[in-house]
């Protein structure tokens, strides 16, 4: 009964070939719009799961990489001075000349030119006149005793020292800060041990700030902003024991060579700053215990030096107090030799070229051939900065394939660029604009190059993003495939067979 | 720039004359009490003043500072205060619950457990007060080594009733209150050492030389707090404290709950601090009789045994302040039922054993015998989700509704970065004398995406103390209410719903062959070739 049922359905299947969706076409067409929908989608999954890499002015960096900064400068020379010699001119400027050519890193960026007539007197220009003594008056201007007016090699080598301050040794560029616009300057009064007899209560640090370092933070506000600050600490012992010395019949500590390198006792002083990432420069005025003073630093033969204070290179100075105490505050007396020695390291620290020697200085802190030279400096170094920076940016992408290259990159680059081209713009006119532009430049740059958003893939590499996609597409692959293969098996031997027939 | 940079030096030059005559004074105390249960309480308070400061107008944030110049202020903290223009700031860093029924009123109110910031600030077109905000949760943290920059915007809040200034009000801008509380913050001695270095003589000497890690961190209780307040008349005030609660029954061989601060902190002080104004030790005697105290001390006023150990004093140093009990073999512990020492007993719990729902429930107990009102503020996290609809009041399961007033509710936002604020719940409840007043709620607990989870999922998430406080006081009833500080009931701790976190590539995988497996049989059944098989019988 149920096999004749099923025999009587049976004989009536329609034969599957009949059936309106199952033709080849339309199985081909299904498949191929699979296979066109993959395709089609591969680019967009490509895009999406790729690091965003966006091309930097490579060309442009190389080409800025390449041009200097170049201050063109003219020094005048007083009519005074020609009716002695009246060949001087020309044989200064060949010993400059010679000077320069011997000298490349020191003359760098330095385009110098003796005038002798009063052509075109421009702001930046500098005076050399005959006068009583050598000495350095202010607004550009030097006086030059007789004697040295007829030599020309004494009168090159003054010009080249104040123009173009030797780079006196490698001490000399370890030792001055790194350039910023703003600077916290930090005096710290340090008492080792409070004990009643030996311990400062109270100082007139503001007494002292007004009457030395004031005056040299205004000279140098077109360079940098200051920020100051003062605090007391009653209890900051070292972290070592000074060397006891016997001196006659006086008891004293001394501090070795190794000693100073070690000197500022971080775990136990509290003078760092959390507010902010500006440079910070620390003054330290410490007043040694009952039992440790007098503090005497000894040279390297075990003997007390007559120095109180020293250095340290890009961090700060200190003075170590061995006076007597009569009360325990520090009046403005008192604090006058320690501020002179804080105001000369603070000069030294931020760079500022000495006065040639042999040379007096009328009047003031700092004269405008030392500022000039500084700023020249400064933006030279900020330039060079900024140049290997950028030039760092564009190698360290070119080598990693994987480092993502943001549009915060690409603008802080390009401003970068922007800056510099500025700076080499306005180097002739305004050297002090050409600094802003030059730390500018700079500040982009580093920005550019420390963006947190270039490290971010490097830990996540292409095997990864592969790894998480393998498990889907390959077993959808596989049925794709194997349909495709039997597809293109069936449509030959269909043709072969049309074609047999 | 060059005319600017003279003003600025002109302005430099001007300053330090104000400056000058702005004097400091330091001065230190420790507030000894022996409690009932044999425990010992102790108080270090160190008060430094900065005399005619003003806090920073923060309108003035944008242009250059005045010059700081600090003798006995700590510089670090100055720096923050300066930087961010913070009016009025609390820190507080606690480790353990808050004994209330046994251990009294604290000295100083803020006991929470964990990390709780709160700061006043004035408002400023220059920066955001929640720009700054931040920017002091960070430095705070940076120079304490706490987490507190965690505290972000999930927990913070503005429950300006609660936490009102403390100082007077400055004239120059409308002021607004940031707090943020993180319980599962633990206190330990990194914590410490960077707040002994904001002393003026640091651990060296005066009563800041009693402060021992060791022992400190072995007490029952211990905590400590950094409080800065300017008042018009004084100036700012920066009170460092460090509270700690001994128990001398526990450390000592014979079970006795005699004390000396030798065997409190193992050590003794050795020299006065010599910039501290005043120094002095406070003992507040028992009301019980029986014990001695040593060295003997004439001046006994109202209870208090107070020794002067500042420098001009004629007090010996190396002291050792002893109080025994010599009738006593050793302590016995005072037996229940004990009645609560504070006006307000508080008990919050959560339940439900669900990983979904619950119940949270407050009982307040009011132990005096007139009416007390009490301010509750509940600040919870979006980590609870509180139904409003299914608040209760009741005493003796009888529905009281009237006794809560003044309910507002703030449900939890979401913010710019993608987080919700927590939810801020302030009512006002009145209790009647000698009863416990019962309030529940339900609570729905959040589902977290597993980013979101902390390393130590498993554990819970701690949940912020509630804190009930005095009413700000109308002039014509004082006499009503009695005297008590903000109360801080203990941590919460909740189970969410957490994920197994090995899980994401299993994710992956599974999930990869599931869309394989319905695309393979579509597909099939798209390209499927069907023919009829006819069998030959």
């Amino acid at each position: 009964m149920n096999s004749a049922a099923f025999a009587s359905t049976g004989f009536g299947f329609k034969d599957p070939r009949k059936l309106s969706f199952e033709r080849d076409w339309i199985r081909r067409a299904v498949l191929a719009s699979y296979w066109i929908v993959i395709i089609l989608a591969f680019p967009f999954w490509w895009h999406l799961t790729s690091i965003e890499r966006l091309a930097l002015p490579t060309s442009q960096v190389r080409s800025q990489v390449q041009s200097n900064i170049v201050f063109p400068i003219a020094v005048h020379f007083d009519a005074s001075i020609g009716q002695q010699n009246p060949s001087l001119n020309s044989q200064v400027q060949a010993l400059l000349h010679d000077c320069a050519i011997n000298e490349p890193g020191r003359w760098r960026g330095i385009d110098l030119r003796l005038k002798d007539r009063n052509d075109e007197v421009t702001s930046s220009q500098y005076t050399v006149a005959l006068g009583e003594q050598t000495s350095i008056a202010h607004s550009r201007h030097l006086r030059v005793s007789k004697t040295d007016a007829q030599s020309a090699t004494r009168l090159s080598s003054i010009l080249s020292d104040l123009i173009a301050p030797p780079k006196s040794s490698t001490s000399h560029s370890q030792r001055v800060v790194q350039y910023s616009d703003h600077y916290r300057l930090a005096f710290t009064l340090l008492n080792e041990d409070a004990t009643p007899n030996r311990f400062v209560e109270t100082w007139d640090v503001q007494a002292a700030l007004a009457e030395f370092i004031f005056p040299l933070m205004s000279r140098l506000s077109i360079l940098h902003n200051f920020t100051v600050e003062s605090q007391v600490q009653y209890y900051a012992p070292l972290a070592f024991e000074p060397k006891r010395l016997t001196l006659g019949d006086t008891e004293a500590s001394g501090l070795t060579q190794e000693d100073l390198t070690v000197f500022i006792n971080s775990a136990e002083w509290t003078l760092a700053s959390s507010v902010s990432n500006d440079p910070v420069l620390h003054f330290v005025l410490f007043v040694p215990s009952e039992t440790h003073s007098p503090m005497n630093i000894i040279d390297s033969e075990g003997r007390p030096t007559n120095q109180s204070s020293f250095l340290l290179p890009q961090w700060g100075s200190i003075f170590i107090l061995n006076n007597e105490l009569n009360s325990s505050s520090l009046s403005y007396n008192d604090l006058k030799p320690v501020f002179r020695n804080f105001a000369i390291q603070l000069a030294a620290l931020l760079g500022v070229p000495p006065v040639p020697i042999g040379l007096s200085m009328e009047g003031g802190f700092l004269s405008d051939w030392q500022l000039d030279a500084l700023l020249r400096r400064r933006a030279l170094q900020n330039v060079q900065g900024s140049q290997d920076t950028l030039h760092s940016i564009v190698k360290l992408v070119d080598q990693i394939n994987n480092m993502p290259v943001g549009q915060v990159v690409r603008d802080d680059v390009l401003d970068a660029l922007t800056s510099l081209h500025e700076a080499y713009r306005t180097a002739a006119a305004s050297p002090a604009l050409a600094l802003r532009w030059s730390s500018k430049a700079l500040s982009m740059a580093s920005r550019a190059f420390f963006n947190p958003g270039m490290l971010a893939l490097l830990y996540f590499p292409a095997e990864h993003k592969y790894a998480v996609y393998t498990p889907l597409f390959a077993s959808i692959s596989v049925p794709l495939v194997v349909a495709l293969i039997r597809d293109f098996r069936a449509w030959r031997r269909g043709s072969q067979n049309d074609g047999r027939r | 720039m060059r005319r600017a940079s003279i003003w600025i030096f002109l302005a430099c030059l001007c300053i330090p004359s104000f400056a000058l005559y702005r004097g400091e004074i330091y001065s230190e105390d420790l507030r000894i009490q022996p409690l009932r249960d044999g425990r010992v309480s102790t108080t270090f308070s160190f008060i430094t003043v900065l005399e005619g400061a003003v806090p920073r107008n923060p309108k003035a944030l944008g242009q250059l500072d005045e010059s700081q110049h600090y003798a006995l202020f700590p510089l670090t903290l100055g720096q923050i205060l300066r930087e961010y223009a913070i009016t009025e700031l609390h820190l507080t860093l606690n480790a353990g619950k808050w004994n209330y029924d046994n251990w009294g009123h604290p000295h100083e109110a803020g006991v929470g457990t964990g990390a709780e910031l709160w700061a006043w600030m004035g408002a400023s077109e220059v920066t955001t007060v929640d720009e700054r905000w931040s920017g002091l949760r960070n430095a705070l943290s940076g120079l304490f080594c706490a987490s507190l920059g965690s505290l972000d915007s999930r927990r913070t809040l503005s429950p300006t009733v609660a936490f009102p200034l403390s100082g007077s009000t400055p004239t120059f801008a409308p002021h607004e209150l940031r707090h943020a509380s993180l319980p599962s913050e633990s206190v330990c001695t990194e914590n410490l050492t960077p707040f002994l270095k904001l002393l003026p003589c640091k651990s060296h000497a005066g009563l800041a030389a009693l402060l021992n890690p060791q022992k400190v961190f072995d007490a029952d209780w211990h905590g400590m707090g950094i409080h800065v307040t300017w008042k018009e008349d004084t100036g700012v005030e920066l009170k460092l404290t460090l509270q700690a609660v001994f128990n001398p029954v526990r450390t000592s061989a014979g079970k006795r709950r005699d004390w000396n601060l030798q065997s409190l902190f193992d050590r003794s002080i050795e020299r006065s601090c010599p910039v501290a104004s005043s120094s002095s030790v406070t003992v507040i005697l028992p009301e019980e009789k029986g014990y001695q105290i040593t060295p003997e001390n004439p001046a006994h006023i109202n209870g208090l045994v107070i020794y002067d150990l500042s420098s001009s004093s004629n007090f010996t140093i190396p002291s050792n302040i002893a109080m025994y009990w010599p009738s006593e073999h050793s302590f016995q512990y005072p037996l229940p039922p004990l009645t609560p020492v504070t006006p307000l007993s508080v008990k919050r719990t959560i339940h439900g054993t669900t990983q979904t729902r619950g119940v949270l429930s407050i009982s307040v107990t009011n132990n005096s015998p007139q009416e007390i009102s009490a301010g509750y503020l509940e600040m919870m996290p979006a980590l609870l989700t509180l139904w409003m609809h299914t608040l209760k009041v009741e005493i003796n399961s009888q529905i009281r509704s009237d006794l809560l007033s003044g309910l507002k509710y703030h449900p939890p936002s979401p913010q710019s970065n993608d987080r919700l604020s927590p939810s801020m719940l302030q009512a006002v409840l009145t209790i009647p004398p000698k009863t416990t007043l019962k309030l529940s709620m339900e609570v729905n607990k959040a589902f977290l995406k597993y980013t979101e989870h902390p390393p130590d999922a498993m554990r819970g998430w701690d949940l912020p103390g509630a804190v009930f406080f005095p009413l700000p006081q109308s002039s014509h009833d004082t006499s009503s209410s009695y005297d008590w500080e903000r109360i801080y009931t203990p941590t919460l701790l909740v189970d969410l719903p957490t994920p197994d976190f090995s899980m994401p590539y299993n994710v992956i995988i599974l999930s990869c062959t599931l869309m394989t497996l319905i695309f393979g049989s579509i597909f099939n059944l798209l390209t499927r070739k069907w023919v009829v098989v006819e069998i030959q019988e």
